[in-house]
């Protein structure tokens, strides 16, 4: 990932009682990056919406993890890359060209889109050398049989895409961006509607083609997806980048944060003035039933909590994290609570 | 995948008249659903019904060029036209399939080209048969057949052009064809002969009464004008669809 700020770099601390973010935190962009995909200050609005806000990264070869919740920006910027849509400002940069403008690079890139939408009354076969036809290809024959040997569907015979099972189809859409020996990659929620063992199968393939000198750049809204897929992601989030760097970094930022739990107790204030005694606890909220805390060492709470209700006589009904979730990680990114 | 051969992994891109033909194919299978087709014979066969009807009651000259202006140039011809031709991008583009035509490194202008021949293969035959037809059932001679073909053809060169601008740039194509053929060429082109300039349906009617010497309002161009003007907004048509279809936003 060239030209990536580096982790812990420029990020302003956010207000409150929660640590900030340790994992590189967009600074400024810096004028002109460059790589296989360079995008410079680049927004878009539609109507009043901010779908996409001043995000700049670049990115070379090998396998890049687009990481954000649904609604993020994630697949509007997929399509400024694509050329798809212009940017409203800013600037794109794939392979050296405008991918808007630029006839030629497109034959080099290669997207599989998030819709299911393919030509239904085709085969398999028949949809991948359409694309290969498509990109010119001097062997289209050849190059959709070796796509289709990709995605492990040589098996499926004249049977119509439209008859696909969600997964089959998905793997049909992988295997047409494959086609033309694209040098980017570019593959929206790629690993929806697989099994397992077709997304391990699809994640090795990503590497394969990343440790082959290609460009890689692989969406998913789902945190453990984006564990396998790559240890290089960019965190998106309300169409802002709020985040870069090293995968393991993110994790640690998930287990250093603080965390919230809600205990639901027979005696809320008995319980919170003893959790407070003891130090478990950063900040705390109660109601009538309820413990609302935030907690910097889950696993120690954890251990000392049902020890601690049986130790006061307070009935413990309930143990329900809050913030366990990946929504709850952009949030800390975006906002630091 | 590196098993690609290095030639095909050259820079490439797709000649124009490979990216016509593969646009035409892709967009003729699209097209080309069973119910949408015997849905528009059906339509086109009010035309020979009509006309049926007429020359059985030994109809006049201007009477059977009416029916075949008003019927096949006027109804038939331009709704066929716009079912196949709006679909033929406007559907990819609402079913989000365009996005395989339009990554691919070739220009915008064989794709809309080829759309637009593909929507006109399949129009020509559920439109020229039965409104030609219709025409040799009034009974009104040669002259009329010969007319009503050449008029029909020409038609069908701008109705096509003209409907797959309108599916290339608009959501509601069909709404706004059947608006444009029913409520522009159907009522307000018919207020006087400035408005009637900007309705392809005079130009139909002109050829008809150009060479059949019949009395028909709203028909008076040469030949020459009613056969070089369509031709043109067709042209223009293709042109303005494959610029829109360059710079507009692809789900």
């Amino acid at each position: 990932m060239t030209g990536l700020p580096p982790p812990n770099a420029g990020g302003t601390p956010p207000t409150g009682a929660l640590p900030p973010p340790t994992v590189g935190v967009v600074p400024p962009a810096p004028p002109a990056l460059s790589g296989m995909i360079a995008v410079n200050a680049v927004s878009k609005f539609f109507g009043s919406v901010v779908a996409v806000s001043d995000v700049s990264f670049a990115i070379d070869q090998g396998v890049t993890a687009l990481l954000g919740p649904n609604g993020a920006g994630k697949s509007t910027l997929f399509r400024i890359l694509c050329g798809l849509t212009p940017p409203s400002r800013g600037t794109v940069d794939v392979l050296g060209a405008n991918p808007r403008t630029d006839r030629d690079v497109r034959g080099r890139v290669s997207l599989v889109p998030q819709q299911d939408a393919l030509f239904d009354h085709l085969s398999a076969g028949e949809f991948l050398e359409l694309a290969a036809r498509t990109h010119g290809m001097a062997d289209p024959d050849g190059a959709a049989r070796r796509a289709l040997e990709l995605v492990d569907l040589t098996h499926v015979g004249t049977k119509a895409v439209g008859e696909f099972s969600k997964g089959m189809r998905q793997r049909v859409k992988v295997a047409a961006a494959l086609v033309n020996d694209p040098e980017v990659l570019i593959l929206d929620e790629p690993l929806t509607g697989l099994d397992p063992v077709q997304r391990r199968h699809m994640i090795a393939l990503f590497h394969r083609l990343g440790d082959q000198g290609r460009c890689v750049l692989v969406s998913s809204h789902v945190l453990d997806e984006v564990a396998k897929i790559g240890s290089r992601v960019l965190v998106i989030a309300q169409g802002r980048l709020v985040a870069t760097g090293d995968y393991r970094d993110l994790r640690e930022l998930m287990d250093d944060r603080a965390h919230r739990i809600r205990l639901a107790t027979s005696d809320p204030r008995k319980l919170a003035t003893a959790l407070v005694e003891r130090g478990l606890v950063s900040g705390l909220s109660i109601d009538e039933r309820n413990v609302m805390v935030d907690t910097l060492d889950v696993d120690a709470f954890g251990r000392q909590v049902a020890a601690l209700s049986v130790e006061l006589g307070v009935r413990l009904t309930e143990v329900a994290p809050l913030d366990d979730d990946l929504e709850s990680v952009f949030r800390y990114l975006v906002e630091g609570r | 995948m590196s098993a690609v051969p290095a030639a095909d992994r050259a820079r490439r891109h797709v000649a124009a008249a490979a990216a016509i033909a593969l646009s035409y194919q892709v967009v003729l299978r699209q097209l080309t659903s069973r119910s949408r087709i015997i849905g528009l014979s059906l339509l086109a066969l009010v035309a020979p019904v009509s006309a049926f009807a007429l020359g059985s009651s030994d109809p006049s000259l201007d009477d059977a060029v009416r029916l075949i202006a008003s019927v096949g140039l006027g109804l038939v011809l331009p709704v066929v036209a716009l079912v196949f031709a709006g679909a033929a991008i406007g559907d990819l583009r609402e079913d989000k399939t365009l996005v395989y035509l339009w990554l691919r490194p070739m220009d915008r202008w064989p794709i809309v080209l080829g759309a637009a021949l593909a929507a006109g293969t399949l129009a020509a035959p559920i439109t020229i048969v039965p409104i030609v037809a219709a025409a040799a059932l009034t009974g009104a001679g040669n002259g009329i057949v010969l007319a009503t073909l050449l008029a029909t053809i020409v038609g069908l060169v701008a109705y096509v052009a003209v409907f797959t601008l309108f599916g290339v740039w608009l959501k509601r194509f069909i709404v706004w064809g059947l608006a444009y053929i029913l409520i522009w060429e159907g009522f307000i082109a018919q207020a006087g002969a400035g408005v009637a300039r900007i309705a392809l349906r005079k130009y139909t009617r002109s050829i008809l009464v150009d060479r059949t010497g019949a009395d028909l309002d709203l028909a008076d161009f040469s030949l020459a004008m009613a056969v070089i003007t369509p031709v043109v907004v067709a042209v223009l048509a293709i042109a303005v669809a494959s610029w829109r279809l360059a710079n507009q936003d692809v789900d």
